[in-house]
């Protein structure tokens, strides 16, 4: 009776190691690779690729890639002519001309012209659309009156012929270019949008650098070169996005070579800093982005200004940056990145655990029970776990709450949390983009003002610096606005974080970008 | 309706995700609209079903693709990969568990029963972590991920077998245990029946009752997909598709997941009601074959 198990046990492994080595030859010599294309991963499936639909950096990655706008950022996060070829500013900074490049073509071949510039804009206000994304457009003259349904078309809208169109502001309006060169701005053509339909969002057809071949959800998605690219085309075939959720399996699949680039997860960081095979193949950027711990401004115990320092003081953010965060950021003094920020700002006061424990038992919140609002991201649970001992020293007893990421977004928004833990990251390089939808007091909950903090004084220098006509103008009133900011600390400011990414040896002319629509894919080589 | 007043119950919104990180109230209550979520949870309810009704199970929030053709969709890669996993579980956990039953006590015993509480111990995602970078990245025999063929599917297949193999053997081994003390057993050894025949015939037959319920309650998960192995493995399954669907708090997806998935547990549990049919005479209604 053994034997004849042990038989058969035998021939089931040898089955499987048959299978195996058929399977062999298929597996290893294709690899997975498509030659002249790049091979990039995706954390997870893009929802949409209808540029008045996305709302993730996933979506936008891949829009930048197929579609254009007017105008578009350059490596120094400068403004430069995309569709537009030149633009003229004029009315104090509440009228734009844009003058649009002759020859610029959709995928489908036809010709990119101002009439189009005219029907994405007004689709996206469209009051009958579901663009969530309006509020990139609505500064436009009329616009308002066109969301409400009170005006056939947006008067600040002008085609002047079919090369050139106006557009007027409601007001001045400083970071209007840097708007336009967001995801909502794109240029798509009428008759795609209507042939398709709803089913726009998964045919995009745009006048960008690749066009979409094929998307196989939650597999992959595949562009290629477009040929009749109006600028210098790409230099790779196209490129291939592999949707792999799971972080190891993306490492595995890279070091196979299956991916050319991969962003290195934190816990691989210092294991490929420390390989001498793939260390100089890291790259790095700055990022555009700000970490932080938010108070709820708005009721006890953080609405008192003395205990939001004291909770700033308490903790030791250096410390964590360079231990547990490993160095892989800046330390943060204010919400404006650092790449952003063209003023001085005031030091609010380092690390002192003593002076934070006096303020505490001053104003009488010692042993005070605070509810603390995290996602179950591992990453989070650490740092709030670190954040907690830090404040119990203090004299605060913090009491972690998780929630899975939809309940956290919809606790901290309604202002369910005493304390929070999020970052907030550029749509478009301007400080404004830092302290209007963080801290001006129109902006409560899901706007962006989380830790519903409001002071009029701020909420006029922002606008004050949205309204000015030169950017030093601007950056005036946002430095003072800031610096009030740091000084009543509605958040704890933590750190901006630098974004790594690992590439084969092959790949050349990599960049990674603060901005994920930056990236045209137009320099990459293999 | 149970299910349907449960999606509501879950805490969450999904217009905050679909709406981005920066909106205006306007925006929120515009998007809220659109997906009908201003409505009260019972004008929901009553909407949902007439849609039902008419065999629609209404679009994502967040793609606006028809939740039907997602499911119909991803469900042959689900049931592709729930059959690889029987495939390799059923034979392996009958025999080994046969085994073990057989040798009781002896060394195969021990081993085949450690390796089943290993087996069921450890969690799918260290085992399937662990599989990949056996197979893939120190063997480079098979890809590490991807929905597509044979090669594919092997490994997602293979961690998924794992608990269902030692579920099987462990089930086969006790039943069996069970069935060689039945005086039917002696009987026939008294009557020189083939020691090999017995096994076969009277042994396993009488002793498979038991494993096919288990077979069927496993294959009946599996169909509604594997969320953690078809994660790890980047498998494009109705498991991945549902867990996205609860973090989004995309309802039509949930509901429609759910909706199908219970329809195929019930159709499962129907098959091996008609397996018993053929295996055990004893649930045959009587006089049924005049």
């Amino acid at each position: 009776m053994q034997n004849i198990f042990s038989k058969i046990c035998k021939r089931i492994l040898s089955v499987f190691c048959l299978l195996c080595l058929f399977l062999y030859f298929p597996a290893c010599s294709s690899r997975n690779r498509t030659d002249g294309f790049i091979h990039y991963r995706l954390n997870y499936n893009p929802t949409t690729l209808d540029p008045a639909l996305i709302v993730d950096v996933t979506g936008g990655v891949i829009s930048a890639k197929l579609f254009n706008g007017l105008v578009r950022l350059d490596e120094s996060l400068n403004v430069i002519p995309d569709l537009a070829e030149k633009w003229k500013i004029s009315d104090e900074g509440t009228a734009y001309i844009f003058f649009l490049r002759h020859g610029a073509r959709f995928a489908n071949e036809r010709e990119v012209t101002a009439y189009d510039v005219k029907y994405s804009f007004e689709r996206i206000l469209d009051p009958h659309g579901k663009s969530p994304n309006s509020w990139v457009l609505d500064k436009i003259l009329g616009a308002k009156e066109y969301m409400s349904g009170k005006a056939s078309d947006v008067e600040g809208i002008e085609v002047k012929d079919r090369y050139t169109i106006k557009i007027r502001l409601a007001n001045a309006f400083s970071p209007f270019l840097n708007l336009l060169t967001m995801t909502a701005a794109y240029i798509v053509p009428e008759e795609e949008v209507k042939k398709w339909g709803a089913d726009f969002a998964t045919h995009p057809v745009g006048s960008g650098p690749f066009t979409l071949r094929k998307w196989e959800h939650n597999n992959q998605l595949v562009l290629e070169r477009n040929e009749g690219y109006f600028n210098s085309r790409a230099r790779i075939g196209g490129i291939i996005y592999r949707v792999i959720p799971e972080d190891l399996t993306a490492v595995t699949e890279f070091e196979l070579g299956n991916l050319d680039v991969i962003a290195i997860p934190a816990y691989e960081y210092a294991r490929y800093r420390r390989s001498p095979k793939w260390r100089d193949l890291i790259s790095s950027v700055k990022g555009l982005n700000t970490y932080y711990l938010g108070f709820n401004c708005s009721r006890p115990p953080f609405n008192n200004i003395n205990l939001r320092k004291a909770v700033s003081y308490s903790i030791d953010r250096r410390k964590i940056l360079e231990t547990f965060y490993e160095g892989r950021g800046r330390l943060s003094e204010g919400p404006v990145p650092d790449l952003l920020r063209k003023w001085n700002l005031c030091a609010t006061g380092d690390y002192d655990p003593a002076r934070a424990r006096k303020v505490v038992e001053r104003e009488g919140a010692l042993n005070r029970v605070v509810d603390f609002y995290i996602t179950p991201d591992q990453e989070m649970v650490d740092i709030a776990e670190i954040i907690q001992s830090f404040l119990k020293k203090a004299g605060l007893d913090v009491r972690i709450k998780q929630f899975e990421w939809s309940a956290y977004k919809a606790a901290i928004n309604r202002g369910d949390a005493d304390l929070f833990w999020i970052s907030w990251w550029a749509d478009y390089p301007d400080p404004e983009n830092f302290l209007f939808p963080l801290f001006h007091s129109a902006n409560h909950g899901a706007s962006g003002n989380r830790a519903r903090y409001t002071n009029k004084e701020v909420d006029r220098l922002i606008e004050a610096g949205q309204g000015s006509i030169s950017p030093s103008e601007g950056n005036r009133y946002y430095g003072i606005a800031e610096n009030i900011i740091a000084e009543e600390s509605p958040w704890v400011f933590f750190w901006h974080k630098t974004d790594f990414t690992l590439r084969q040896p092959y790949v050349k002319n990599y960049r990674i970008y603060p901005i994920y629509s930056m990236d045209k894919g137009l320099e990459v080589s293999l | 309706m149970i299910t349907f007043a449960l999606t509501k119950a879950l805490p969450g919104d999904p217009v905050y995700t679909l709406v981005g990180e920066r909106s205006s109230p306007e925006i929120i209550e515009k998007v809220r609209k659109e997906i009908g979520a201003d409505k009260g949870t019972v004008r929901q309810y009553i909407g949902y079903v007439s849609l039902l009704i008419k065999g629609d199970m209404g679009r994502s929030y967040y793609t606006n693709r028809k939740v039907f053709d997602d499911i119909k969709s991803k469900f042959p890669n689900t049931l592709a990969l729930a059959a690889g996993a029987m495939a390799i579980a059923v034979p392996s956990g009958i025999l080994l568990g046969l085994l073990s039953a057989l040798k009781k006590g002896g060394i195969s015993d021990r081993v085949i029963s450690t390796v089943s509480i290993l087996f069921l111990s450890v969690p799918v995602f260290w085992s399937g972590l662990m599989i990949m970078l056996f197979f893939s990245l120190r063997l480079k025999i098979l890809p590490p991920s991807g929905t597509g063929g044979l090669q594919y599917m092997l490994l997602p297949s293979l961690t998924l077998a794992l608990p269902a193999f030692a579920t099987i053997a462990r089930v086969t081994r006790v039943s069996v245990l069970d069935v060689v003390t039945m005086p039917f057993i002696r009987t026939a050894r008294a009557k020189g029946i083939k020691e090999s025949s017995i096994n076969a015939l009277h042994i396993m037959k009488n002793a498979l009752i038991p494993v096919v319920t288990v077979i069927g309650l496993d294959f009946g998960s599996y169909l509604n997909g594997a969320v953690l192995t078809e994660t790890i493995f980047g498998w494009d399954g109705v498991g991945r598709f549902t867990m996205e669907g609860i973090v989004k708090r995309d309802y039509p997806v949930i509901m429609g997941c759910i909706i199908v998935g219970t329809m195929l547990f019930v159709m499962i549990n129907l098959l091996v009601d008609v397996i018993y049919h053929y295996v055990d005479p004893r649930v045959r209604i009587h006089g049924a074959k005049r």
